[in-house]
């Protein structure tokens, strides 16, 4: 037997559903939690110590959003949203919220697999002293030096492309919302300014991907944000 | 001069006929009758006092009784009874008695004096009395408005204002009329009440609706149809028309009735504009509860039908996970299952997302946006369904930013890019340019495949056509109507065609507009 190397905690009130994603998650070497309402659902989060959370954000007693802004006053823990796929505005408001990652039903078992893996990932790495050196691809970021090179030549970037850049960098997988980065770079007044945020991460697919049109690690959600991929 | 009594006469006339005829006691020849009784009285009584009093009392006992005629009866018993007096006074009173001839010459001076006080006090009453009337008329026809007005203010329906309005007219006005309003289609003028023999000329109605000014012909009149065309005129519009001939033998219309019926029609019109936006507003309201009604349900629908198919994507997936593992028979069905299932969702997703566009339930979230960012997320979340082909991706560098609503541009793209990988044969090459033309920008997806057959194309964007009818692709037909429906949400058009070298091409255009600026950053 493998051992477990993570609690897991699924929050899901469709049976079917439930008993698919658990067979994922504990193909993953996870012990599995399950609730089927947000009530429940806060209970065993704090009973469990679960290391990810996964959420239905359509449960029938109370919307999961409730429960995320609950949860972020006393746990860090990472939740993946499962969201209908039509319901962007539902999903931002989670990811600002607190959520960390979503999936749009219906997804395949591979799918939702790659994202948990992910996010345990993502999580046993915080513990450890980040190293100030990130790498992808061809180019290398060095946090403390503030440097950028791209195969060993210098990049040179503005101060916002070097901030954005170090925005998306800090929380790789992640999705950040439009309007969370917006917030945090250019500040309050520029929120609806969605524009600059979009030609700015343009410029960085310029400077730093092969192929701009077709990104490999500055990844678009439409109509939600973006996610950096390593 | 001649015309000047007549007209007074006439206007008395009207006048008379719009008041109760109970104002006016007797008809002419009862007051004249009266007032030949009441001067017959006087000399009766008079004659006793002759040995007690002197012929100049007499002549005011007279003169009493002219007043009191004039007051009572009016102009004409008042006239006849100066006239009466004198000749009764010279007979009866005036020595010789019992004729008419005068002993003493100064007498004829009283008689001059005595018939010129009467006629002047015949006058002055009747012109009081006449005053009296007009402001009695006056009150009460401001009564009968007011309450008219009153009851116009609390009809519910368009019947009631008719037929308030069309009841004051026949039992105040004593007229017949008719109210003739607009069909549905504002395409003819329509009688929505009619006094049972009153006849309408539709051409002259039809005038008073659309110049908006009252039409009079007499001629009509004497031919049987209804003289009087008033529109009621409201703030906004013209709402009907209201037509109107008096009954009273007075056949020409006065100005007084006139100006009666034209406060009489524009309050109607008030209440008809009234109980128009009444109805607007409840069809508006009706209309969102209908919207409201028709997004639950869609949403209850999608919620209903997406979650099934999410437990049977993920189960025929975790078939792959049992423990010991399937035989590979089994396992092939699981992904055959899988797939299945899938594509059923997809089908879905599609007729959902169609309902919505036809419903109207889409709403632009409009973002200026590079183009670049959009093709890359459509072409990443096709994921493998592109494996088979090389996708070049052609787009200028200057290309400015576009306003769009990311989503549906992104889903525009994936139905294109899906259909081109669907038809056209693998390893070859598809191609997404777009290039900047005029006022748009124009973005091309072209692959190498057999091309659009060459009937039927501009069929392929409406629902359920699809371009070979028998073929092995899967599909509901809704691809490129959901691409059609989205892109002219957008202002632009959709074309599909064949290249020369044979491929087939759709291109989409959007408009260019004029993008917001970025400050550039201080460096």
């Amino acid at each position: 037997m493998n051992t477990i190397v993570a609690n897991v905690l699924i929050i899901e009130d469709e049976k079917q559903i439930r008993r698919f994603v658990r067979a994922a998650v504990e193909e993953e070497n996870c012990q599995v939690t399950e609730a089927q309402t947000v009530a429940q659902g806060l209970i065993e989060a704090g009973q469990s110590k679960p290391d990810l959370i996964i959420l239905d954000l359509g449960l029938p007693d109370g919307d999961g959003l409730s429960l995320i802004r609950d949860l972020r006053s006393w746990s860090d823990v990472p939740v993946l949203i499962l969201s209908a796929r039509t319901q962007e505005n539902e999903k931002i408001a989670a990811l600002d919220a607190g959520a960390d990652d979503y999936l749009s039903k219906p997804f395949n078992v591979g799918e939702l697999r790659a994202r948990v893996r992910a996010m345990l990932r993502r999580r046993a790495r915080t513990g450890e002293l980040a190293s100030p050196i990130v790498e992808f691809g061809d180019v290398s970021v060095d946090l403390s030096r503030r440097r950028v090179t791209r195969q060993a030549q210098p990049v040179h970037l503005t101060p916002l492309e070097y901030q954005l850049l170090s925005a998306l960098l800090s929380q790789p997988g992640k999705v950040l919302t439009q309007r969370s980065l917006l917030h945090d770079i250019w500040g309050p007044t520029y929120i609806d300014s969605s524009h600059y945020l979009r030609v700015y991460v343009g410029h960085l697919r310029q400077k730093l991907e092969d192929d701009p049109a077709q990104p490999k690690h500055f990844l678009t959600e439409t109509g939600v944000g973006y996610r950096f991929q390593l | 001069m001649l015309g000047t009594p007549y007209s007074v006469k006439r206007k008395m006339n009207s006048k008379a006929s719009l008041l109760d005829q109970a104002t006016d006691k007797f008809n002419r020849w009862q007051s004249l009758a009266l007032s030949l009784l009441a001067c017959a009285t006087t000399t009766l009584i008079a004659t006793p006092l002759l040995d007690y009093l002197d012929l100049a009392n007499i002549v005011m006992l007279f003169l009493l009784t002219v007043f009191l005629v004039a007051v009572s009866l009016g102009r004409q018993a008042a006239i006849l009874a100066s006239v009466l007096s004198v000749v009764l006074f010279d007979i009866f009173f005036v020595p010789p008695r019992f004729s008419l001839a005068v002993n003493d010459i100064q007498y004829l001076v009283t008689f001059a004096v005595m018939l010129a006080t009467g006629l002047i006090t015949a006058h002055l009453a009747a012109g009081l009395r006449q005053q009296a009337r007009e402001s009695h008329y006056r009150a009460k026809r401001t009564q009968a408005l007011y309450q008219v007005a009153h009851q116009l203010a609390g009809a519910l329906t368009v019947a009631q204002v008719v037929e308030i309005t069309h009841r004051f007219i026949t039992n105040e006005l004593k007229a017949q009329s008719a109210i003739l309003l607009p069909d549905e289609n504002e395409q003819q003028l329509v009688a929505a009440i009619q006094s049972v023999d009153l006849t309408v000329d539709l051409t002259f109605a039809r005038a008073a609706f659309e110049n908006g000014k009252r039409v009079y012909n007499k001629e009509l009149g004497n031919m049987g149809y209804a003289p009087l065309y008033l529109p009621l005129r409201a703030s906004m519009r013209i709402r009907g028309v209201l037509a109107v001939q008096s009954t009273q033998q007075a056949q020409e219309t006065t100005d007084d009735l006139t100006s009666l019926l034209e406060a009489l029609s524009s309050l109607g019109a008030v209440a008809l504009e009234r109980l128009h936006y009444v109805e607007v507003a409840q069809l508006t309201e009706v209309k969102m509860l209908t919207e409201r009604l028709r997004s639950s349900i869609l949403s209850a629908l999608s919620h209903d039908l997406r979650t099934p198919l999410t437990a049977m994507v993920g189960l025929a997936d975790s078939l792959a996970l049992i423990k010991p593992p399937l035989n590979p028979v089994a396992l092939e069905i699981a992904q055959v299952l899988q797939e299945q299932a899938s594509r059923l969702s997809n089908m879905v997703n599609n007729l959902l997302d169609m309902a919505r566009l036809n419903a109207g339930k889409v709403v632009l979230r409009h973002e200026w946006q590079p183009l670049e960012e959009v093709v890359g997320a459509s072409i990443k979340l096709l994921g493998t369904t592109l494996d088979r082909h090389k996708i070049k991706v052609d787009l200028p560098r200057d290309l400015p930013l576009l306003n769009f609503d990311a989503v549906l541009i992104e889903r525009v793209l994936c139905n294109l890019l899906e259909n081109a990988s669907k038809y056209a044969p693998p390893n070859t090459d598809i191609t997404l340019t777009a290039r900047v033309q005029a006022q748009e920008v124009r973005i091309s997806i072209s692959d190498q495949g057999k091309g659009f057959p060459a009937e039927n194309r501009e069929n392929l964007f409406n629902m359920f056509v699809r371009g070979e009818s028998e073929t092995e692709h899967s599909g509901t037909g809704l691809g490129l109507a959901i691409c059609k429906a989205i892109v002219e949400s957008h202002h632009g058009r959709i074309v599909a065609d064949n290249q020369r070298s044979g491929g087939a091409c759709v291109y989409f255009t959007l408009p260019l507009g004029s993008p917001p600026t970025i400050e550039q950053e201080a460096i």
